[in-house]
C-alpha cells in the first residue's frame, strides 16, 4: 500500500522504512538488509537519502521510499492510492510509470487508484506496460 | 452522605479499573517480552537503539548527579552515623539505604523524567501521524515491535544505572571513609561485605525490573491512547506521566513493606 494513509514512520531514518518490512518478517540481519535497500534506493538515484531523517525528504523521495516498502512484501502488489495526494507538485503520471519500471522485478502486480475526475492526469499512462 | 460517597466513589471505582486493566495489560505485555517470537532483526534493531537512547545517552547526566547528590548524601550520612557513634553499622547503613533503597529509586526518577516522557510522546505523536495504521497495514504487531524493546530496554537501563549509582555512591563513601573515620580500604570493604544479604540484592534487582517495566509500559500505554488530534499529545503524556509516578511511589512502599515482612 502506497498512501497517505499510511505514512513513513517519522523516528526511523529512510533505509529503516524500506528495510523494517523484511526485518521484521523474515528477519533479516541488518546489515544484509542495509545492503539491500540501499541497491534499491541506487534505482531511483536515492542513496544519498538513505540516513536522513522522512522530515526531511521532499515529497517525491517519500513517495519513492513508500513504494520501495511496499514492494519489500513477498509476492508483493502495490496499490497505490491518489499518487496527487502524496505528490501534490507532480504535473503528470510519468513519474510514478517511471518509478514503477524502476523496480518493475520487485512485484507481482500494481493497481493505481484514484477518483475519476483525476482520470485526465493518467494519460501518460495508456498504452504502456503498467 | 449517600451523594459524598457517589463522589467519592467514582473516582476511586475508575482507578481501581483503570489498575486493574494497567494490571491485565501488564501481563500480556510479559508474556511478549518472554516469548521468542517477539525477537526478530527489526525488534533487536530497536531494542539496540532504546538502550542507547536510555542507558547511554544518559550518562553523563547520569554521573554528574550521581557524585553530586550521591556524595552530599554520604557526606550526611557518615555525618550522622559519627554523631551517633554508629560507626560499626556503616556497611549495613550503606548497602541497605543506599544500595537497595536510594539508588533505584534516583535512578528510576531520572529515567522516568527523561524516558517514560519522550517514549509517552513519542508513541502519542506516531498515533496522531497514524504510523500505527501504517504498522498494522503491513502486519507489524504494535506490541512486539513498539512495546517489546522499550520495555526491556527500561527494565535493563534501570538495573545497570541502579549499579552505577551505588558503586559511584559508595566510591564517594571510601573516601569519606577514610577522611572522617580514617578507616582503611580494606576495612571499608570488608563492612559493605559482611553487610551485604543476598536477599537485599534479589529484592533490590526485582525492584529496579518492576520499576524500569512500569516506567516504560505506563507512558506506552497512555501514549496509545491519544486521539487523532495534535492536542490530545500534551494530555496523553501528563495523564501517562501522572500515573508513571504514582507507580513508582507504589512500587516503592511495596518493596518496603516486602523487605521488613
Amino acid at each position: 500500500m502506497v498512501s497517505v494513509q499510511a505514512p513513513l514512520i517519522s523516528n526511523l531514518d529512510a533505509w529503516l522504512n524500506v528495510a523494517l518490512i523484511r526485518q521484521y518478517h523474515e528477519n533479516l540481519p541488518r546489515d544484509q538488509a542495509r545492503r539491500e535497500v540501499l541497491a534499491s534506493l541506487d534505482r531511483f538515484g536515492l542513496g544519498a537519502v538513505a540516513d536522513r531523517r522522512i522530515s526531511s525528504l521532499d515529497d517525491q523521495e517519500r513517495f519513492c521510499i513508500m513504494l520501495l516498502r511496499a514492494a519489500m512484501v513477498k509476492r508483493s502488489v502495490l496499490v497505490i492510492d491518489r499518487p496527487f495526494q502524496i505528490m501534490p507538485d507532480l504535473q503528470d503520471v510519468r513519474y510514478v510509470g517511471r518509478s514503477l519500471k524502476w523496480i518493475d522485478d520487485l512485484y507481482e502486480e500494481c493497481h493505481i487508484f484514484d477518483y475519476v475526475w483525476m482520470k485526465d492526469q493518467y494519460g501518460a499512462l495508456h498504452g504502456e506496460e503498467h | 452522605m449517600a451523594p459524598i460517597l457517589k463522589t467519592l466513589g467514582n473516582p476511586f471505582v475508575k482507578n481501581v479499573l483503570s489498575a486493574q486493566e494497567t494490571l491485565a495489560f501488564a501481563g500480556v505485555v510479559i508474556s511478549k517480552v518472554f516469548s521468542r517470537r517477539s525477537y526478530n532483526s527489526a525488534t533487536k534493531t530497536v531494542l539496540v537503539n532504546q538502550i542507547y537512547f536510555t542507558a547511554v545517552e544518559i550518562l553523563p547526566l547520569f554521573i554528574t548527579v550521581s557524585i553530586i547528590f550521591g556524595s552530599l548524601l554520604i557526606g550526611i550520612v557518615f555525618a550522622v552515623i559519627k554523631d551517633l557513634g554508629l560507626a560499626e553499622y556503616l556497611g549495613s547503613i550503606l548497602m541497605g539505604f543506599v544500595v537497595t533503597e536510594l539508588a533505584p529509586f534516583i535512578t528510576v526518577l531520572l529515567i522516568a523524567l527523561r524516558s517514560s516522557s519522550a517514549i509517552d510522546a513519542e508513541i502519542a505523536v506516531m498515533k496522531v501521524n497514524q504510523e500505527l495504521n501504517t504498522l498494522s497495514l503491513f502486519n507489524i504487531d504494535v506490541l512486539d515491535y513498539l512495546f517489546v524493546p522499550r520495555i526491556v530496554s527500561g527494565m535493563v537501563s534501570v538495573v545497570l544505572l541502579s549499579w552505577l549509582f551505588s558503586i559511584l555512591v559508595l566510591g564517594s563513601g571510601m573516601l569519606f571513609s577514610i577522611f572522617i573515620f580514617g578507616m582503611g580500604l580494606d576495612t571499608y570493604v570488608n563492612a559493605l561485605i559482611n553487610s551485604t544479604k543476598f536477599s537485599d540484592i534479589v529484592i533490590m534487582l526485582l525492584k529496579c525490573m518492576t520499576f524500569g517495566f512500569f516506567i516504560t509500559l505506563i507512558p506506552l500505554r497512555f501514549g496509545l491512547r491519544a486521539s487523532h488530534e495534535l492536542t490530545s499529545i500534551p494530555v496523553a503524556v501528563l495523564n501517562g506521566m501522572v500515573k508513571v509516578f504514582i507507580a513508582i511511589v507504589i512500587i516503592e512502599v511495596l518493596s518496603l513493606i516486602l523487605r521488613f515482612i
